[in-house]
C-alpha cells in the first residue's frame, strides 16, 4: 500500500473493506485469494484508480485467478459483486454477506437461510423414495419415459448403511477417507517409456554416470541408477446432480470429495451443464460438508449427460485425457439427450485412451436406453448406494 | 468503489494507464495484436516484478507474447524449452568439468590449488535461467511449456521465480542485478502446483474473436485479398466449433491463408477442390481430416448451419491473438 492510502483513514479504509468483502466472495467461489493477493489488489487499486475500471479489472483478474476455471468464473463474480444491478434473474451468490448486495440477492439469501435451517427435514424427505418427493414426477414429465425414469433414478436403498447422507458421523467420514486412500493406492500407475534417476533403480544410467565421472577425471567412481518412470492415474469424477439423483448426490459428492483429497481427483458436477468443483472439494473445513449439501439444492430438472460429457472432453479436460485417465461417472444414466449421443460422447473419451467406470445408485445396471447403447464403451458398472458398496467394489477399481 | 482521491494518485493513474496502453502499442508495432487484458497483465507483471503464467491451447500465441515483448522493449530473449526429464544442469548451470580438469593439470607441481581456483564463475556454464538473471540489461525469460517439465523441476523454479536468485553451493547465492520479465507458458497437459501458480500472475489466452483474427491476418498478410481473408477466417472460426481433436490455432490460419494466396485463390468457395487440398494446413490429424467430409467443408465455407452446429457453438471469448 502506498503512503497515499494513509493520508485519510476513512478514504483508505472504505475501499479496503469493500475489497476485503470481494476477496471473501472470491474465496467462497474457490479462488485462492490470500492476504498477499488482497494487498496486491489494493496496491493496484490505489495505483490505477477506480476511474479506469477496465484496466483495474484486468489487473485484478491477473492477480486473483490462477487457473483456467477461475479465469472463466471471474467475469461473473466480478459483475455480481461490483455491479449487482446488471445481474438480473440470476441464481444465488453464496458467501456474500455485506451490505453491497442487491435486494434480490438479500431475498435470495433469506431463502437460503430458511432452507438451511430446514435442512434436516428437507434432507429426510430427500432420502425417502423418489415417488414420495413432491414434484418428482413433474420434473420427469415431458421426457417421454417418466415412469422408467422414476424407477431407474430413484433407488429405495438409502445411502450409507440406511443412514441419510446429511447425517454422516465423523467416524463414517473417516472410514470413507480410509477406503478412498486404500483404493487410491491400488490404482495402477502407468509406466511410461521414460526413465528417471533413482538411487534404488536397477539399471545403470550410463549417460549420467559418464557425465558425473567428468568431475573425477573420467574415473567411474559414482555410478548413477535409473528406473522406469511411472505416472499416477489422473482421476476425473463426474457427479450427476440432477433431480433424479437428489437422494444420492450427497453420497456421491462425499465419495468424490474423499478422492479429491486422496487422489487429487478433479471433480465435476453436471445436470444440464457441467462445472468443476474441485477447489471446493479440496478445502477441508466443516463448512464444506454443509456446502456439499447445498450444491445439490440448486440443481434440478433434466440431465444432459451426453452434452456434459462432450463439454468435459472438449473444454474441461481437453489436454489431460490420455491413456492414463480414469473417468468415473456417477449417475443413474437417464439422459434427456438423444440416446445415441451418450455412446458418441463416451467414444470421444475412450478414443483418447480414458477408461470409464460408471457408478449407479441402483442394484442393477440402469435400463436407460442411452446407457444400454453405450455399454460397450464402459469398462465396468458399479452399484454405489452406500459405503459398503464402495468397499465391495474396491477390488475392481485398479 | 472509491477513488484514491488526491493529485499524486491522479498523476500516477495517468502514468500507469499510459504505460499499459503504450505497452499495447509497442506490442502492436512488434507484430503482436494484444487486447487490453493481456497488455495490462504483461504491464502488471513488469510493474510488480512477478512472473506471468499464460495458459491456453496450442497455437493461440502464448510463446509469441514473449518474443514480441522482447522485440518491443529491445530486451534480450532467453528461452528455456521445458521437456520431461529437464534438470538443473540443463536449465540453470553446470560446472565446466573439462576446463576445471585442464586447469588442475596445468597447475600440477606449480602451486597448491584452492577451491576458488576451479570453482569460479569463469568455470560455470550458464544455462537459460542463470543467463537470464545474469543480464545487466533488460531481459525477457521465456519458460516455455512448463507443464512438460517434472514436478521436481517446478519446485526448483520456485526459488528462481520468487527471489530471482540461484544458489550454487560452491559459490553461494547469485542474485539478479536486473530483474528479468518472466513469462511461463502452459498447454494444461498437467496440473501445475498451487505454489507455482500463486507466485505468478495469470492470463488465459483463448482463441481470438472473428474481428481480431481478421486484424491479425491482415497485419501479417497485407497483400492477401480482403475477401479471401474474411472468408478464410470465418471458415476457421466455424471449423473451431467442430468436434476436432486438434483445433486449429492462429498459426494454422495464417499458414492456410498463405497457401491459398500462393495458389492465387481470391475466395474460399472459388474452387472447393483447392480448399480441400489445402486443409492439411488446418487439420493436423488423419482422424480430423477423415471426419470432415467434402460436403461438410462446403457447408462451412458457405457459412451454412447444419445439424448440431448451433449446439456445439461455444460462447465467443474476448481473447487475444498473435502472429506465429
Amino acid at each position: 500500500m502506498t503512503g497515499d492510502s494513509n493520508a485519510s483513514g476513512l478514504q483508505a479504509t472504505a475501499p479496503a473493506q469493500r475489497l476485503a468483502s470481494f476477496a471473501v466472495l472470491l474465496r467462497e467461489h474457490g479462488l485462492n485469494v490470500g492476504i498477499a493477493e488482497q494487498q496486491t489488489m489494493l496496491k493496484i487499486l490505489l495505483l490505477v484508480g477506480v476511474t479506469q475500471e477496465k484496466t483495474l479489472q484486468a489487473a485484478w483478474r491477473a492477480i486473483a485467478c490462477h487457473s483456467q476455471r477461475e479465469w472463466r468464473q471471474w467475469q461473473d463474480i466480478y459483475q455480481r459483486f461490483w455491479h449487482p444491478e446488471s445481474v438480473r434473474g440470476s441464481v444465488k451468490v453464496s458467501g456474500q454477506t455485506k451490505s453491497s448486495r442487491s435486494l434480490q440477492q438479500q431475498v435470495q439469501a433469506m431463502h437460503d437461510d430458511m432452507e438451511s435451517a430446514q435442512q434436516p427435514s428437507a434432507a429426510k424427505s430427500a432420502a425417502q423414495s423418489a415417488g414420495e418427493v413432491p414434484g418428482f414426477d413433474q420434473h420427469n414429465n415431458g421426457l417421454g419415459d417418466s415412469s422408467e425414469r422414476a424407477m431407474g433414478g430413484a433407488s429405495r436403498v438409502e445411502p450409507l448403511h440406511s443412514r441419510e447422507g446429511q447425517m454422516w458421523l465423523p467416524q463414517d467420514l473417516q472410514a470413507l477417507q480410509l477406503l478412498a486412500r486404500h483404493i487410491t493406492r491400488q490404482l495402477k500407475p502407468r509406466t511410461t517409456r521414460r526413465w528417471q534417476p533413482d538411487v534404488h533403480g536397477r539399471k545403470l544410467d550410463m549417460r549420467l554416470t559418464l557425465r558425473r565421472s567428468v568431475a573425477w577425471g573420467g574415473a567411474l567412481v559414482m555410478p548413477c541408477w535409473k528406473a522406469s518412470k511411472t505416472e499416477p492415474p489422473r482421476l476425473f469424477i463426474l457427479v450427476d446432480v440432477s433431480r433424479s439423483m437428489e437422494s444420492h448426490a450427497s453420497l456421491f459428492l462425499r465419495v468424490a470429495r474423499a478422492f479429491a483429497l486422496e487422489a487429487s481427483a478433479r471433480i465435476f458436477v453436471f445436470h444440464t451443464s457441467m462445472i468443476e468443483v474441485t477447489p471446493l472439494m479440496q478445502r477441508d473445513s466443516p463448512a464444506v460438508q454443509e456446502k456439499i449439501n447445498a450444491v445439490t439444492a440448486g440443481f434440478g430438472a433434466g440431465t444432459r449427460i451426453a452434452a456434459s460429457l462432450k463439454a468435459f472432453a472438449r473444454r474441461d479436460a481437453r489436454a489431460q485425457l490420455g491413456s492414463n485417465a480414469r473417468v468415473w461417472v456417477m449417475s443413474d444414466g437417464f439422459d434427456t439427450d438423444e440416446p445415441q449421443e451418450l455412446a458418441k460422447a463416451l467414444e470421444g473419451l475412450t478414443e483418447r485412451g480414458a477408461r470409464i467406470s460408471w457408478f449407479h445408485p441402483t442394484r442393477e445396471v440402469p435400463a436407460a436406453a442411452a446407457l444400454q447403447q453405450a455399454r460397450h464403451r464402459i469398462e465396468r458398472f458399479i452399484p454405489l448406494a452406500s459405503l459398503a458398496d464402495l468397499k465391495a467394489a474396491a477390488h475392481q477399481l485398479h | 468503489m472509491q477513488s484514491a482521491g488526491n493529485q499524486d494518485a491522479t498523476a500516477c493513474v495517468a502514468t500507469t494507464v499510459t504505460d499499459a496502453r503504450a505497452l499495447r502499442e509497442q506490442l502492436n508495432r512488434a507484430g503482436y495484436l494484444a487486447d487490453d487484458d493481456l497488455a495490462t497483465a504483461v504491464w502488471l507483471a513488469d510493474a510488480l516484478e512477478r512472473p506471468l503464467l499464460i495458459e491456453g491451447d496450442a497455437g493461440v500465441g502464448k510463446t509469441a507474447v514473449a518474443q514480441a515483448l522482447a522485440t518491443a522493449q529491445g530486451a534480450k530473449l532467453v528461452r528455456l524449452q521445458c521437456f520431461e526429464g529437464l534438470d538443473m544442469a540443463q536449465a540453470a548451470y553446470e560446472w565446466n568439468y573439462g576446463r576445471q580438469l585442464m586447469t588442475i593439470r596445468l597447475q600440477e607441481g606449480q602451486r597448491q590449488l584452492q577451491d576458488g581456483d576451479v570453482f569460479h564463475r569463469d568455470f560455470l556454464l550458464e544455462r537459460p535461467l542463470l543467463q537470464a538473471i545474469s543480464q545487466s540489461g533488460p531481459c525477457v525469460l521465456l519458460i516455455d511449456e512448463i507443464d512438460r517439465a517434472d514436478q521436481a523441476f517446478e519446485a526448483f523454479l520456485l526459488e528462481v521465480l520468487s527471489e530471482y536468485q540461484i544458489t550454487v553451493p560452491e559459490l553461494g547465492t547469485l542474485k539478479a542485478t536486473h530483474i528479468p520479465q518472466v513469462i511461463l507458458t502452459s498447454n494444461g497437459t498437467r496440473e501445475l502446483s498451487d505454489a507455482l501458480r500463486r507466485r505468478c500472475l495469470y492470463h488465459y489466452l483463448d482463441y481470438p474473436t472473428l474481428s481480431r483474427e481478421m486484424a491479425i491476418v491482415k497485419s501479417v498478410l497485407p497483400q492477401a485479398n480482403s475477401r479471401l481473408v474474411e472468408e478464410a477466417v470465418a471458415f476457421v472460426q466455424r471449423l473451431r466449433q467442430e468436434d476436432l481433436s486438434k483445433t486449429p490455432g492462429i498459426a494454422e490460419t495464417l499458414d492456410w491463408i498463405r497457401a491459398l494466396f500462393q495458389l492465387k485463390q481470391t475466395s474460399v468457395v472459388q474452387d472447393i477442390a483447392v480448399t480441400l487440398s489445402t486443409l492439411g494446413c488446418l487439420l493436423k490429424t488423419q482422424e480430423d481430416r477423415f471426419a470432415l467430409s467434402a460436403e461438410r467443408v462446403r457447408q462451412l465455407a458457405e457459412g451454412g448451419r447444419s445439424i448440431g452446429v448451433a449446439e456445439k457453438k461455444q460462447p465467443v471469448q474476448h481473447s487475444t491473438a498473435s502472429q506465429a
